[in-house]
């Protein structure tokens, strides 16, 4: 009786963030196809790991899962990128860490430019362009509505490097909207 | 969840990133979906087999001593082997071969007294 009762509020849970995983998950590879399986990966793993943990503790721990994911999916593509000889570098605050330097230089696309409104482009041009971290940050905190302290134990970091992250990813942000605001 | 933007602006950072959400194809929609279930499916799948891997052990020794017991009946049991301990001390079963120089131990002293008989 209390399986099938944590069961559905794990599917309630899975079900109001999976969208939201998505765009995260989306505006981090550039690939709806790439996003869709690392969402799933990151749900199989958070079902697997941390379903018999309190639900108030599901929404940082399943964005660390799927945090986690996120990075395997860029150092795979670093090791692809050396191979080929294309890598290219993006300008960050953590030059020592591989990961966050993964840069963000796709294009949505011509469906989507057509499809999207031009604000709407610009937004998802922008959050493309921030530093990995940064644009984690900003979403976890401002559009996930995660506290600092859940905001750290997803990104697995300091609570002070989330202020850090988040203050430079508003700047940014900021910067490159003012035409649209 | 979410709390009052710290600037205005952000407010329709958000709006714009909901809307996105909304706006997800069918098939986007249909294979978050799929995802979804095939996680939970997993996780009721491993309850079930923590809870059947037990059983099937017990079941399987239940089984297994009545076959011992239906091949064995009671009363029918084969008596448990006892070591039998040796009647004779090993130091003479190592001797084995001088056994015969003791049955004749009359003879060999009968000859000895004749040889100093005749050599005396």
């Amino acid at each position: 009786m209390a399986d099938t009762t944590n069961q559905r509020a794990l599917d309630g849970f899975l079900k109001a963030i999976e969208r939201r995983a998505l765009r995260m998950t989306e505006l981090a590879t550039s690939s709806r196809e790439e996003a869709l399986d690392l969402v799933q990966d990151a749900m199989f793993g958070f079902v697997r790991h941390y379903a018999d943990k309190p639900p108030a503790d599901w929404p940082p721990l399943f964005y660390r899962v799927l945090d986690s994911r996120i990075n395997d999916w860029y150092r795979r593509r670093q090791v692809r990128s050396r191979w080929i000889g294309s890598y290219l570098r993006a300008p960050d605050d953590d030059d020592d860490d591989a990961v966050v330097q993964a840069p963000d230089t796709a294009d949505p696309g011509p469906l989507l430019r057509l499809a999207g409104s031009q604000a709407a482009l610009a937004l998802d041009d922008a959050l493309r362009a921030l530093p990995h971290r940064q644009r984690q940050a900003f979403l976890l905190r401002l559009w996930e509505g995660l506290d600092v302290a859940a905001t750290a134990a997803a990104m697995r970091c300091s609570e002070g490097s989330v202020k850090t992250h988040l203050s430079r990813a508003l700047t940014a942000l900021r910067r490159a909207l003012e035409d649209h605001q | 969840m979410n709390e009052p933007d710290p600037q205005p602006w952000l407010a329709d950072v958000r709006a714009r990133l909901d809307e996105s959400t909304q706006s997800l194809d069918a098939a986007t929609l249909s294979r978050l979906n799929r995802a979804r279930q095939a996680a939970l499916a997993q996780r009721q799948s491993r309850g079930l087999r923590g809870w059947w891997l037990p059983a099937a052990g017990l079941a399987t020794s239940g089984a297994l001593v009545l076959a011992v017991v239906a091949w064995y009946p009671p009363g029918h049991l084969p008596a448990p082997a006892v070591p039998v301990r040796p009647s004779v001390p090993d130091a003479e079963i190592a001797a084995d071969d001088g056994i015969e120089f003791y049955q004749d131990l009359e003879f060999y002293a009968w000859l000895d007294a004749q040889e100093q008989d005749s050599g005396g």
